[in-house]
């Protein structure tokens, strides 16, 4: 009883509490990062941010003050000690995204890192102008390295077939290798790496990725929000200063003295090879994405970079240059909240310089540059160069078909020439020359490197259900892939994986064709499913085993060959479809003239348009001209030491840890039995 | 996204009294207001210039007179034709690029058929260095050029040299089209 008055004290003080509290709302923290359902939701599990031992990330709160409050102080506690750095604290009067009112603070710490494995605990604790306080917790997880079965990789090879799911894979395959009573008559190279997994695919911010999360999850080893590279999302509408996570190359450069080779038959700036090197939020920001290639190669190893988007190198004053400061990046010299990221990370400041020579500034710094093919083959004959720039065009590389075309000298394109020839860059290598160029030039790295190669265009033609198009890029990936895995049969210390990033377009192989190709001309000029459907797909046992002739050069000899195979899309926007190989204009006799009346333009209710002609309208699911990316799970096939760890359905930012692991304490599973060699001597220990 | 709200024009969406963004829908009112009146002043088709008029005065360009090809080691070297072309009147004939993410008032010419999935590849893009941006009359800038396939012809005047457009694109070469180079009305049946 003697306790009753103190407990009654006690209840009228929290009830006081509690009034005040509902009187004077408390400052909030908004967002916490790295992100967590700890802190969303109060839920432990599942963990959303994990790390390697001492991989350094940023830390950032998002905190919203009481009206007429700013916020005076903030720090950052992990497992309850106060994390010992500056901590930047900026306000949102200008330069935050829509919602977020001008009081409201960005506190941030850049590049800490815990050696401690398992999970820890994280809060921000944040003080306003009145005193009142505020602190919100979450948490992430250090993963341990594993003890090891054998020894450490040197290399580590990433193919990504962007776009590329089983369906892309299979359609390379029965086009390229032919298949004879059911079974394959040459398997892909992808088909023959002993270990092949599935994975899982979401973003941070949706199950349907777009190709930057889908690369900075395996390099990164965590989810990124669409449309973002090697950074968590932020309230700033600023770029390139959002809370970062170190890179697989920046990791290994680091601790290991690894080199970074990126190759990519897209524009090198485009998500799947920024995803490798650079951090911004915006992957559509071109000027600032290939400055930092550049400006930041220490800290990535950036030794060769291969690919298109030469647009993007050239000073503005250049004709073709798309150099914009509006696209670049440049962090403050005395604003903690970017100066912390060159003063942490060791990031290059940056300029807005659209007048930057980057192509010089490259071959300053010891790069040979490459503008076509014979270049590159000059860059790395003999002796070779140590370092490598290719720029093959002036934004995406022609596609393996019209590249092939112009080979065999097929005259397809406008002016008498083939369609490299309309582009203006007739000596472009295929991806497989690009990959046996980084490889020369990148194994002379005493200490290894990550080769990131991806056939970029598998994805692209996808997106315009362009099927003959995504087949051969695929097949073009597929022999990449070869000069991959015998590099790594060779040498016997190198991981290879081959994998996507996401599917695209939902392709499906519905069938082969009924029909030869001229029959499949002819249904064309009558038009309507009952002739291009009914008369043309083959199902089940109708489709047979379409055949392909591949050429000397590995490829098709024709695209448009009598009982073809057929592909249907489940990811598809409204579209004609007559199973031809899309047609150069030249040879399209369905071509219409030129017409020199007046333009049509859209009315209010465009979306109501009707466009049926009487062709085989395919009526699409997904609003829109282009297919889309989904969200079905795609292959991962592993080779060398290591590889056997990757298997079963794991998650994208899984494959970040098991490359790691196999870099830096060695393999654990057991050694595959693909007949690969032992290293000649083992990779010293460091 | 692909929002389909992009491919609309605003200013006849108004008209037409379709809904709005609230928030939007003031601003909009003015521009309309500022578009509209200008061309209820000027009248409609029939003091533009006549069609064959403006296209006899045009000089004949071809994209494959744009600039040295194959393309060297760096930028573009530009033709002395293309210079010569500059502010002139010219009749290009060239594909009409389809885009996920057309915006109004403008939309690029390019000597081969191209798509583009702006969603996914932003920039990453299968444009030839030979892209035209074509600008529609300053009075249509609200305007959605349906797309369409197959050859056309434009008319329109030149200009050559570095633009850099609201958004940060940079173009080359531009094309100006007069007001008559739209139709009077919107087709609903507009082809792709």
């Amino acid at each position: 009883m003697k306790h009753l008055p103190s407990l009654l004290a006690g209840a009228c003080a929290l009830l006081a509490l509690s009034a005040a509290s509902t009187a004077f709302a408390a400052p909030t923290v908004t967002r916490l990062t790295p992100p967590s359902e700890r802190f969303s939701t109060g839920e432990p599990e599942p963990v959303i941010a994990r790390f390697l031992p001492g991989q350094r990330f940023d830390l950032q709160a998002t905190i919203k003050p009481d009206a007429g409050q700013r916020i005076t102080a903030a720090r950052f506690v992990i497992d309850g000690k106060p994390v010992d750095a500056t901590v930047a604290l900026r306000d949102c009067a200008t330069g935050c995204v829509k919602g977020v009112n001008a009081e409201t603070a960005i506190a941030t710490i850049r590049a800490v890192s815990l050696e401690k494995a398992g999970r820890h605990e994280f809060s921000v604790q944040a003080t306003q102008s009145d005193g009142q306080k505020v602190a919100a917790t979450g948490n992430f997880d250090v993963v341990p390295f594993a003890a090891a079965m054998g020894p450490k990789v040197r290399n580590i090879i990433i193919l990504l077939g962007d776009g590329m799911g089983a369906a892309q894979r299979t359609a390379a395959r029965i086009v390229k290798g032919g298949y004879a009573q059911g079974k394959v008559i040459n398997p892909l190279a992808m088909d023959t790496f002993p270990a092949t997994g599935m994975v899982k695919t979401a973003s941070l911010n949706s199950v349907v990725t777009d190709s930057s999360p889908g690369m900075t999850s395996y390099v990164s080893g965590n989810k990124n929000n669409n449309n973002e590279e090697g950074v968590f999302p932020d309230d700033t509408i600023e770029p390139f200063d959002n809370p970062r996570i170190e890179y697989l190359s920046e990791y290994l450069h680091r601790t290991q003295g690894k080199a970074l080779g990126i190759v990519t038959t897209a524009d090198v700036f485009d998500a799947t090879p920024a995803g490798n090197a650079v951090h911004t939020s915006n992957r559509g920001a071109g000027t600032g994405i290939v400055d930092q290639f550049f400006d930041d190669r220490s800290r990535t190893g950036l030794t060769v970079l291969l690919g298109g988007g030469r647009k993007w190198f050239l000073p503005a004053g250049t004709a073709g240059s798309e150099r914009a400061d509006g696209n670049d990046y440049a962090f403050s010299a005395t604003d903690p909240h970017t100066s912390e990221i060159v003063k942490r990370w060791g990031a290059a400041p940056g300029a807005k310089d659209k007048g930057r020579d980057l192509i010089q500034e490259f071959q300053g710094a010891g790069y040979r540059y490459a503008p076509t093919k014979t270049a590159l083959e000059a860059a790395t004959a003999g002796a070779g160069a140590d370092k490598l720039l290719g720029l093959f065009a002036f934004s995406n590389m022609n596609v393996a078909l019209d590249k092939i075309d112009g080979r065999r000298g097929a005259k397809k394109g406008l002016a008498g020439g083939s369609v490299v020839d309309d582009y203006g860059f007739p000596d472009q290598p295929m991806l497989d020359e690009m990959a046996k160029a980084a490889i020369a030039t990148l194994k002379k790295q005493q200490q290894g490197f990550v080769l990131m190669i991806e056939g970029a265009s598998i994805d692209k033609q996808a997106h315009n259900m362009d099927s003959e198009r995504w087949m051969l890029d695929t097949i073009e990936f597929d022999r990449a892939v070869q000069v991959a895995q015998d590099f790594a049969r060779e040498n016997g210390d190198t991981l290879v994986i081959v994998t996507a990033d996401h599917e695209c377009s939902g392709a499906a192989l519905i069938g082969g064709s009924m029909l030869t190709d001229q029959a499949l001309l002819d249904a064309a000029t009558k038009k309507g499913s009952a002739n291009l459907r009914d008369k043309v797909v083959g199902v089940y046992e109708k489709a047979g085993f379409p055949r392909y002739r591949i050429a000397a050069d590995g490829y098709p000899e024709a695209t448009d060959i009598d009982y073809r195979l057929l592909v249907g899309y489940g990811a598809n926007a409204d579209r004609y479809e007559d199973w031809r190989t899309n047609a150069t204009p030249l040879r399209d006799s369905q071509q219409p003239m030129a017409k020199a009346e007046p333009l049509k333009w859209y009315p209010a209710n465009a979306a109501e348009r009707d466009d049926a002609t009487g062709e085989f309208l395919v009526t699409g699911q997904v609003p829109g001209e282009q297919a889309v990316h989904t969200a079905t799970d795609i292959p991962l096939s592993a080779f060398g030491p290591g590889a056997l760890a990757f298997t079963g359905v794991i998650d994208n930012t899984d494959v970040f840890f098991k490359l790691a692991q196999a870099a830096v304490k060695g393999a654990t599973a057991p050694a595959d039995a693909s007949g690969a060699k032992r290293p000649a001597k083992a990779v010293p220990a460091r | 996204m692909r929002d389909r709200k992009n491919r609309v024009p605003m200013c006849v969406q108004l008209t037409t009294g379709m809904r709005l963004a609230r928030r939007a829908a003031r601003s909009i009112a003015a521009l309309c207001a500022a578009i509209v009146l200008p061309l209820a002043a000027s009248g409609t088709h029939a003091e533009s210039a006549p069609p064959d008029a403006a296209s006899a005065a045009a000089t004949d360009l071809k994209f494959s007179q744009f600039f040295k090809s194959p393309i060297g080691p760096a930028g573009l070297e530009l033709s002395d034709a293309l210079r010569a072309a500059d502010g002139r009147p010219v009749r290009l004939v060239g594909y009409m690029v389809a885009q996920e993410q057309a915006r109004p008032g403008r939309f690029w010419l390019t000597p081969r058929p191209v798509r583009m999935s702006e969603h996914a590849d932003g920039e990453a893009d299968d444009l030839p260095a030979a892209t035209v941006t074509v600008l529609l009359d300053p009075a249509q800038q609200d305007r959605l050029v349906a797309h369409r396939n197959g050859l056309v012809t434009l008319t329109g005047t030149l200009s050559i040299g570095r633009f850099e457009d609201e958004t940060g694109r940079v173009s080359w070469i531009r094309l100006q089209l007069p007001t008559n180079a739209l139709s009077d009305s919107p087709d609903v049946n507009a082809q792709r």
